[in-house]
């Protein structure tokens, strides 16, 4: 099979929305009622070509998997370089590099193909097209409504290009790109001070995550000497092993750990905090929800909050080198799952209890990215896709709700919807329940791989054991063949199979240990409960009980019209059976372990059988179960319209309302200081240096003034003035000549 | 005769030439005589140029004094044009009549009485006057025609 074809067929696919962003561009306002054609089509067709690609990925991963017998794992990527967009010959190398490095520094543009990235592009297209549509009718009449679809083009383009890009760099650049548009989407109403504000927010804080990416881009060139994902063959032979490529990951000792590594990790860690709302970062997320709902969806919970995880899981070797840095992602994950699942429980915007909700299941991905076992990794990329699916549905489902509640979204004030929005009601029931992690929805699945990932580095032995006892599911099923896609497999072949036994033994770090494992998998369960009940808790207040609508809707609350309510309708179907199908057939595992950053030994190595954990799912359901009863007990029929919880926790009410204080904290901490200083440098700006500039300005006008007196209109007085001038000339030069 | 004392005459005739314009230029406010003046000047000049050529056996001095003919003659031309236009404009001959192009916040220059001359008083034929006479502003008026 030529690899052109898939190849040719991926640069569509962030072609299309750019052209439909531009042609929205050009003729937005000439289309009016119709703008959102371009980005519909665009998006849509560019979806069709993302699930194309998917399947024919899948159909590689396959082939490539049944035709060898080897042990070594399946690694498939494909690459294709558009054109060189910098080259700098004979740039200053670092000494360290291996001796591959040529002495130029080159940035193509490059876009590659492999299952992490397919997963990923059929994810954003799909959710994007369903968000497109609804948006047909949620932003209908608004008064920005060609300037919204662009603006949801140009965010697919830009997202599909930060995960199909093969480049360091050219991450970077989408990276930028896609918080610009998540800029411009929460600051859509840009005359309301609070969406304004909460925009300035979001750019703000995301820049402290861009700086870490920044720097770490700069420390891997420093460190690898390219910022290519992929191996590159220069024109004379050599080969330039790329940072993720196929001859750097079968080497043992290709990642650099210690101190440079570490930073390298935690700076990437630090990158995908800012773009994916983790502690301490996490303060922009639910202040974007100042944004339109449906932007919210697709962008603050379905795809741009998960660059975060796109980057740690494509990073993941680099990562392995370094054990504390891996488990650092752990514990920030788990802690931010924790914090915001609190929050969560005492807000009254259901917006803002899905943006919690966002929050902690991005921090469930980290935790299982932490682990940095294939399981890990899959189940978070597996959480990824569960999530982009019930979140999208929720907050498309929220944003139904204030579509017909007239905007208001604050949960005391409306109840008993399901009598008047009976559809809605119901895909949002189940997205709560995918969310909540009930089987069999899609929540239960992804959670319970978390959570076993979790389990089996807190109680290494257990596991062991348990997968012992079922060996011949583990031989039927391990991915064992290598291939070598489309680079020359002979060569590193042996290298992989070597690397294998000296992945397992590597030294833990100071974190890496069982018992911090065990707390992170505690803290994790325990959120899962919190997650299940302030799910319910918002399904109780908005959905049961007697029906109450706020005067802001006036008489006309209804069910929202079809073009949104047929995206729910497909999310919720997605909610309802991918986690079981995905999980039953182990599709998306076996096709993500074939990722070359999955396939790496180190990573490889961690592999363990598919298994389902009983005892963990009866856990995790219990957890569940708990959750949903104390909600139940709190907030539904008659008791659904107020705080019937809070009253129990007391000062910790309190503590959560005001999301421990963070924000507050900040404001204290950074906010007001460099306020301060602003002001200061206001002050001396302008007293010292514009009185500076103003008092030279004011020498020539003074001068003038003094000068000015002599037009005094009177021709006599210039002709005097010239004559007498001429006599000094005169007189001057005839006392230089007798001198 | 002696041509340093022809030199020497010649050059008082044109010293004293653009003396004499150079009074009438700085002392006559009358637009016609200080133009009238200028070409005094200009002669002036001239003469020296020509003394200077003979003096020293060179035309060019001469040569010079044609061009400067010439371009006096243009100059007589526009010049007379914007005295016309002067007039058209203010009804009067007189430079300080354009005095409003001083610096805005500068007094006016205010005419002193001359010394009284004896002289016998101009009778011109009047009409009956008729009507009320209107209210001039002499600076407003110049403003205007400015």
């Amino acid at each position: 099979m030529s690899s052109t074809s898939p190849l040719t067929l991926l640069v569509l696919v962030p072609l299309l929305p750019l052209v439909a962003a531009l042609v929205g561009v050009v003729f937005g306002r000439r289309l009016g009622g119709w703008a959102h054609l371009p980005a519909v089509v665009g998006i849509g067709a560019s979806a069709v070509v993302s699930l194309a690609l998917l399947a024919g990925t899948a159909e590689r991963v396959k082939s490539a998997g049944t035709g060898a017998d080897s042990a070594a794992p399946v690694s498939v990527e494909g690459v294709t370089t558009l054109w060189q967009w910098a080259t700098v010959e004979r740039a200053e190398l670092p000494a360290a590099l291996p001796p591959a490095g040529t002495g130029a520094f080159s940035i193509p543009v490059a876009l590659r193909l492999d299952p992490l990235t397919a997963t990923m592009l059929a994810i954003i297209t799909c959710v994007g097209l369903l968000v497109a549509i609804y948006s047909t009718g949620y932003m209908h009449g608004d008064p920005g409504y060609p300037r919204f679809f662009v603006l949801v083009s140009m965010f697919v383009f830009s997202m599909t290009m930060l995960v199909a890009a093969s480049n360091f760099l050219l991450v970077y650049v989408f990276w930028e790109a896609v918080g610009a548009c998540s800029y411009l989407l929460i600051g859509f109403w840009y005359t309301k001070p609070e969406a304004a504000r909460a925009a300035k927010k979001a750019f703000l804080v995301n820049r402290i995550g861009d700086f870490g990416l920044a720097v770490a881009t700069f420390l891997l060139w420093m460190t690898y000497g390219t910022l290519n994902f992929h191996d590159v063959t220069l024109g004379d032979g050599t080969l330039v092993p790329g940072i993720l490529g196929q001859a750097r990951l079968g080497d043992a000792a290709g990642y650099v750990g210690g101190t440079i590594g570490a930073a390298i990790c935690l700076l990437l860690l630090l990158a995908a905090c800012g773009k994916s709302a983790q502690l301490p970062l996490h303060v922009w997320l639910p202040d974007a929800m100042e944004g339109p709902t449906p932007a919210s969806a697709l962008i603050h919970a379905a795809t741009m909050v998960t660059a975060g995880i796109y980057l740690v899981a494509r990073c993941a070797p680099m990562f392995m080198a370094c054990p504390d840095a891996l488990a650092a992602v752990s514990v920030v994950g788990a802690t931010t799952a924790l914090v915001a699942a609190l929050i969560g429980t005492v807000q009254n915007d259901l917006k803002r209890v899905l943006a919690y909700s966002t929050i902690s299941q991005l921090g469930y991905m980290f935790a299982s990215l932490g682990t940095g076992t294939l399981l890990g990794f899959s189940a978070a990329i597996f959480h990824l896709v569960t999530h982009a699916f019930f979140k999208a549905l929720l907050f498309l489902g929220a944003g139904s709700v204030m579509h017909s509640m007239g905007g208001v979204i604050d949960m005391r004030r409306f109840g008993g919807l399901r009598r008047i929005m009976p559809v809605t009601a119901a895909t949002f029931l189940v997205g709560s329940l995918a969310l909540a992690g009930v089987a069999p929805f899609a929540g239960f699945f992804s959670k319970d791989e978390i959570l076993a990932a979790l389990h089996g580095k807190g109680w290494p032995h257990a596991h062991a054991e348990t997968h012992e006892a079922g060996p011949a599911h583990h031989a039927a099923v391990e991915p064992t063949v290598f291939p070598g896609a489309n680079t020359a497999a002979g060569a590193r072949f042996a290298s992989f199979r070597r690397a294998d036994d000296q992945g397992a033994d590597r030294s833990p770090g100071t974190l890496d240990r069982p018992a911090t494992w065990r707390i992170l998998f505690w803290m994790s369960l325990v959120s899962a409960g919190l997650t299940a009940f302030y799910t319910f808790r918002a399904v109780f207040m908005t959905f049961t009980g007697p029906t109450r609508v706020p005067d802001e809707a006036g008489h006309h609350a209804h069910e929202s019209p079809l073009p949104m309510t047929g995206p729910l309708l497909v999310l919720a179907l997605a909610s309802a059976v991918s986690g079981w199908w995905l999980f039953a057939t182990h599709a998306l595992s076996d096709f993500l372990a074939a990722t070359p950053s999955f396939a790496a030994p180190a990573v490889a190595a961690t592999a363990v059988p598919h298994a389902f954990h009983v005892d963990l799912a009866v856990q995790g359901s219990l957890a569940a179960a708990i959750g949903i009863v104390v909600a139940a007990f709190g907030h539904l029929g008659r008791r659904s319209d107020g705080p019937q919880m809070e009253r129990f926790l007391g000062p910790l009410q309190v503590l959560f309302s005001q999301k421990f204080f963070i924000d507050q904290i900040y404001a204290a901490l950074i906010v007001k200081p460099l306020l301060a200083l602003a002001y200061l440098a206001a002050l001396v700006d302008r007293l010292v240096v514009d009185g500076l500039v103003d008092a030279l300005a004011r020498v020539p006008a003074g001068l003038g003034a003094i000068v000015r007196r002599l037009q005094s209109g009177l021709l006599q007085r210039y002709a005097l003035a010239g004559a007498l001038g001429t006599l000094l000339v005169v007189l001057a030069l005839t006392w230089r000549m007798r001198g | 005769m002696n041509p340093a004392a022809l030199l020497h005459d010649a050059l008082l005739v044109g010293a004293i030439l653009f003396a004499l314009g150079l009074v009438g230029i700085l002392a006559r406010r009358n637009l016609i005589v200080m133009f009238l003046s200028a070409e005094l000047m200009l002669q002036g000049i001239s003469v020296s140029l020509v003394a200077w050529s003979r003096h020293h056996g060179d035309w060019g001095g001469q040569v010079l004094v044609i061009f400067v003919l010439t371009v006096a003659a243009c100059e007589a031309a526009l010049a007379l044009v914007f005295v016309l236009q002067a007039f058209a404009r203010t009804g009067r001959l007189d430079a300080a009549a354009w005095q409003a192009l001083r610096e805005a916040n500068l007094p006016r220059a205010v005419d002193h009485g001359l010394p009284a001359v004896d002289s016998l008083p101009l009778t011109f034929p009047r009409l009956t006057p008729a009507g009320v006479l209107p209210e001039t502003d002499d600076e407003l008026l110049q403003r205007e025609h400015v």
